[in-house]
Order: structure tokens, then sequence, then C-alpha cells
């Protein structure tokens, strides 16, 4: 891991860089922030560092995976809700409860569609970008309508466990609760995936697949199946964001897929193709640097996600961690 | 050798040439033309004549765009951003210059090319480099923020709400027009006119030797850089034309709706469409622009009519009520098979079919 070094401290040095125009108690809170909208963006991107970053899949779909995410957790809340009445209730396990249950109806339901994209639209164009752009923005057009025939077309108010909203105030520092659950699951979810691909059999051999197709059927190992496999976990994963973002926003609606498909492509681009630890490390750079500048210059914060990859790029072309492919 | 023996490459030349004025494409062409030209002699109503032109602007747009996409190989999500400044650039001379004159028209379109063909190059010039996909994402990361800038930059641009100028001379609402024509089929003529002279352009643009060493790096880059080709700079000469032709496209735009704002001329939405007509088109014709903007135009056209018509039929259930209204679903669908099982779009499926038959009548000749 010696290469990963000077990317960690590049990132680093950056966090305190604002130290010098904002005073440090802000800069606290600022920090806290960036680190929980980098940790949402990461559950985003996590999925298409998969799909896009190792199995070289352009997934456009990613986004309306993503709604259906929100969408079926949004259902699986509401009717939980509305059963036992757990998102009001002040138990913690309640709450917890709601947001477990929601989170496997997002996951699950993603993870469904994923399979079905892969088996139906996606195996016939591997290694054809210009086709798989085409047939996942087909896909995208009619999952997004679908969603607009299911729930209908107006934004929907997702319920959010009381135990979750608001904040908690740690030594004069601003933590949202929400965003802070959102933390402890990003990194649950990266160490999940590391764990996988790196210290797994089946992540041997999906690392293995990607490399050399052929070889690794030669040694008897069904690849198509876990490619199928690892296109499911990614659009799982993007459904989990896609709930996620939604508790966060609080309302969800048809079209919030595609707003965050761009920011979760850069962030897997400022990465690097294929590396989980890239994208985590790209998506709490946005985040934080999103928040600063935010904070010193509001009117520049909707440029700073393309400064950040265009200036990353210009360094590195392969990306923070890319092996250069 | 004797005097006057052709060489084998002249006497080609001389038989393509002959057997030009017989090949049903060029009258097809002529025809489409004619079609185009003639439109207004039958004094079609508003909607109509607003359909045609928006077709013949939207045909050479994704003509340009085919440039890039089919003949270099280059994916590109920037086009309509380029298609965006020329409409803006257009808007902004005619609609903030003072009385708009057709000096600040000429300045508007030129200002739109300018600054299309610069941040062309300067995109290019940074991420045609290196992998083709960044190419896609950062055309993308710049049309997202083109988008935005245009939102935000209300004092300049008008927000949301967009700029709607007033034209000059004959190209103004309501103008009294010249040669009994009215101002609003002169404005057709002239807009129909540039369409056409851009279509001519990139015709002779692909079918140079440019062109052909462009689809010799788009079929093996690896190869055409062996033979010596600086592939970088041909790319970059591509899409560099492709963008420019999509200002002045803008500009005409601009010009016939008299109204510019982010979501009609920038967005996203804009980009999607245009690949859709080079699709259903095909990729790498060039006139399958025109077949796409028809299709896709015309259904979003009378579609909406349709609609009310199916939600009459089905009105007992609420999910059978929404499924006939999602005509954008059926369309998705539509478009799936039509990636999967014509690939090459309907006139390259044409093309194919036609020149197959070609060659099995050919060899006796």
């Amino acid at each position: 891991m010696r290469r990963a070094v000077p990317p960690l401290v590049g990132a680093g040095l950056l966090l305190l860089l604002p130290l010098a125009a904002i005073e440090p108690r802000a800069w606290l809170t600022l920090t806290v922030a960036g680190l929980a909208m980098g940790m949402l963006i990461f559950l985003v991107a996590s999925g298409l560092t998969l799909i896009f970053g190792l199995m070289d899949v352009l997934n456009f779909a990613h986004g309306a995976l993503f709604s259906w995410g929100a969408y079926a957790g949004f259902t699986v809340a509401v009717a939980v809700d509305a059963r036992w009445g757990w998102a009001a209730s002040p138990s913690v396990w309640a709450n917890g409860g709601l947001l477990l249950l929601a989170v496997a109806g997002a996951a699950v339901v993603a993870f469904g569609l994923g399979v079905l994209l892969e088996r139906v639209i996606v195996r016939p164009v591997y290694g054809q970008h210009l086709f798989q752009i085409l047939i996942t923005l087909g896909a995208t057009i009619v999952l997004e309508e679908l969603i607009r025939v299911a729930w209908g077309p107006n934004d929907q108010v997702m319920p959010v466990p009381a135990t979750f909203q608001g904040s908690w105030d740690v030594a004069d520092v601003v933590v949202l609760r929400f965003p802070a659950i959102a933390i402890a699951l990003g990194l649950a979810v990266y160490a999940g995936m590391q764990w996988l691909l790196v210290r797994t059999r089946v992540g041997l051999i999906v690392r293995a697949g990607v490399e050399n197709t052929e070889m690794v059927q030669v040694m008897g190992h069904d690849i198509r199946r876990y490619f199928t496999g690892v296109f499911a976990a990614g659009s799982a994963l993007a459904g989990l964001g896609g709930l996620m973002w939604g508790m966060f926003g609080q309302s969800i609606r048809p079209s919030m897929g595609g707003e965050q498909l761009i920011f979760a492509f850069i962030v897997v681009i400022i990465g690097g193709l294929g590396s989980v630890t890239g994208s985590l490390v790209g998506a709490l750079l946005v985040g934080l640097a999103y928040n600063y500048v935010a904070f010193l210059v509001p009117k520049a914060a909707i440029g700073v996600t393309m400064g950040l990859m265009v200036l990353v790029l210009l360094v590195r072309p392969t990306g923070l961690y890319g092996a250069g492919r | 050798m004797s005097v006057g023996a052709l060489t084998p490459v002249q006497a080609a030349r001389r038989a393509e040439r002959r057997a030009r004025w017989r090949s049903l494409a060029l009258y097809l062409r002529l025809a489409v033309v004619a079609a185009w030209a003639l439109l207004p002699a039958l004094g079609p109503s508003y909607q109509v004549l607003d359909l045609a032109l928006k077709i013949a602007v939207f045909a050479t747009l994704a003509a340009s765009y085919d440039v890039v996409l089919g003949y270099t190989g280059i994916v590109s999500f920037g086009h309509a951003m380029f298609f965006g400044f020329g409409a803006y650039a257009v808007a902004l001379a005619a609609g903030r210059l003072g009385a708009p004159t057709y000096g600040h028209l000429l300045l508007g379109v030129l200002a739109g090319v300018l600054v299309s063909g610069v941040v062309a190059v300067v995109i290019g010039a940074f991420s045609l480099r290196v992998k083709a996909l960044f190419f896609a994402m950062i055309t993308l990361a710049f049309a997202e923020f083109a988008l935005i800038l245009a939102v935000q930059w209300g004092a300049l641009t008008g927000g949301e709400d967009g700029l709607s100028p007033r034209m000059p001379g004959v190209f103004a609402a309501g103008a009294p027009g010249v040669l009994g024509l009215s101002g609003r089929v002169v404005t057709y003529y002239a807009l129909l006119a540039a369409c056409l002279g851009l279509f001519l352009l990139m015709g002779r643009f692909v079918h140079s030797p440019l062109g052909r060493t462009l689809q010799a790096i788009r079929d093996n880059e690896l190869r055409a850089e062996a033979l010596g080709y600086r592939t970088f700079a041909f790319q970059l000469v591509a899409s560099s034309l492709g963008s420019v032709v999509a200002a002045v496209l803008g500009g005409a735009y601009a010009m016939w709706v008299r109204y510019v704002n982010p979501e009609s001329a920038l967005g996203i939405p804009i980009m999607l469409d245009v690949l859709l007509m080079v699709i259903i088109g095909g990729i790498g014709t060039l006139e399958g622009g025109l077949v796409g903007a028809a299709v896709l135009l015309t259904a979003r056209t009378l579609l909406p009519n349709l609609r009310g018509l199916g939600g009459s039929l089905v009105a007992g259930s609420e999910i059978l009520q929404r499924l006939s209204e999602r005509w954008l679903l059926y369309f998705g669908i539509l478009f799936v098979l039509v990636v999967f099982f014509f690939p090459r779009g309907v006139l390259g499926t044409v093309r194919g079919r036609a020149g197959r038959r070609r060659r099995t009548v050919m060899p006796e000749t």
C-alpha cells in the first residue's frame, strides 16, 4: 500500500488548508458536515465503483436504481410506520428497526433489478462502451417512468425516525444525527467491500475475472455468474444510497437519481477506476471541499466538484488510486 | 501508355461520377430539400412550419453530433452545451446591445462560434489524451457547469426565465417581410439555407481525406497511430468542428423561437434528444439525423394529443390511466429494442440492405 500514501497526505493537507481562513470551531463543524456529506456520496459511488470502476460498464441506469432504492425503502418505511408507528415512536429500537427494514427493502429491490438489468440488457454489450451508454440510458428512461407510474410523478415525503432527526451538540460542534448514522453505515460498507474484494476467494475470482475473463473461465469458474453478482451488489448499494439520500433530504422524487449520477461518476474518476479506497477518499474530498467552499465563497460552490476533478486529472490522469488501466 | 487512355483510378472516378446521377440517394436528397423548400408555399399552419424548421435545425445538429460520435468515435456529452453557447450568444447580442441590428446578429453568431471553438479546444486538449471514457465524463461535467452557470448568473442570462430578445429587421416578430413573403417565411428560408449549407459542409468534411482518416482512427486507433497519423490532432479538429457547427445552429434556433432558457437550449435533456436522434437515424450516416429528428419531434408534437384518447379508453383504473399517460415509457422500451435489434439505426440498416443488394448485382458490370 505504499502507493496509497501520497494521496492520503494530500487529502490530509487539504483538510487543514481552510484553517487559514476559517476559525477553528466553524472549521470543525464544516469538517464534520463535509465528512457526512462525503459518506453519503460514497454510498452512491461505491456501487458505481464496482460496476463502472471494476467491471468497466458505463452504467447510466445507476441513477435509476438509486431512485428505485429510495422508493422501495420509502414504501417499506411507510408500511411499517402505518402498522406499528415506529417512525414517531421515542424508542430507539423501534426507530432503528424501521431504518433497518427500509434499508433491507431498498437493497433487495435494487439487487433484484440489478440481476434483471445485467442478465437482459448489459450482458450482450460488455466491452462496448457506446452501446452500454445507450442501452442503460434507455433502461433509465423506462425505470424512471415506471416509478412515475407506480408512485405518481410528484415528490413524496420520506418518514424519518424520530431518533435520527435533529442534531447533537458535542462541545459546541453541531453534529447532525442522520449524517452521523450515514458515516457509520458508509464505513461499514467500505470495510465490507474491502474485506470481500481483498480477503475472500470470491473477491479474488472477481478481480481475476476483470483482468482476464477467459483465463478464469478456463480455471473452471462461471465468471458470468460472478459478474451478475457484482453488478447486482453494485445496484443494491445504489439503492441503499438512494434510501439514505432520501432520508437525509426527507423527500424523494423520480428524477433524484439522475442528479446524483454525475456526482458519483466524478467521485469514481477522482478516486481512480476500480479502487474502493479511491472512491472513499474521492467522496470525502468532494464533500469536504464543497462544504469549505460553500462557507467561504458560496457562489463558487457549484463548480468545486468539477474543479476538483479537473485538478486531480491534471496531476494524476488515472485518478488518485487508479492503477493506470 | 497511350495518350488518352485512362488510369484505373481515373476510370473508377469517372464511373463513380456517372453513377452518381443515376443513384436513388441523390434524388431522395433533392426531394427532401425540395419538400422543405416548398412547404411555405402550401400555406401551412404556424405549428407545421415551426415543426418543419425545428426538424431541419435538429437534423443538422444531430448530424454535427454524428461527425463527433459516428465518424470520429468520441463520446461527448457536451454537444448541447455548444448549441446553448450559440443560442445564448445570439440572444445576448440581439437583446443586450441596444436596438437590434443585423450587425449584432452576426456578432452574436461569431461570438458563439468563437467561445465554442475555444472551449472545445480547451476541453479536448486536456481530456482527449486520456481515456476515451474520461472525455465523456469531463464533457458531462462541463455541460452541467454551463447549465448551472446559466441558471445562477441571472444578471446576464436571465436565470431560469431565460431571454426573449427582439430580432432585427425581417427576423423580428410580425415583420412586414419582403417580396410578398411574410417575415416568418423569410426567416424560415434564411435558416433553412443555413442548415443546408452546414449539412453540405459536414458532408464534404467527412468524405474528405481528413474525414477518411478520422474513420480510420475510429476503427483502429492504434493502427492509425502506427501509420503515422497524429490521432490526437485529428480528433481535436473533428470535435471542434462539431462544436462550432452546433453553436451556429444554436444561434439559428434562438433566431427562430426568439426565446432562450437553460432548459430549452442548454440542458441534459437536449443532449439526450440529440443522442437519440443520431441512434434512431443511424450512427455514422450523417443524414440519419434527419430521420431521427423527424421521428422524435413529430412524435413529441403528436403524442400528447393521443394521450387524451388513451386516457378516455381506460378510464377505470388509476394505474392503467397512468400507464397510458407515460408515453416516454414506451419510447424508452422502443429505444432499447432499436438499440438491440437495429444497432445501426433506420438509415444505417436501409443502407446496409441496399449495399448488399448492389454488391450481389455489381460483379458482372
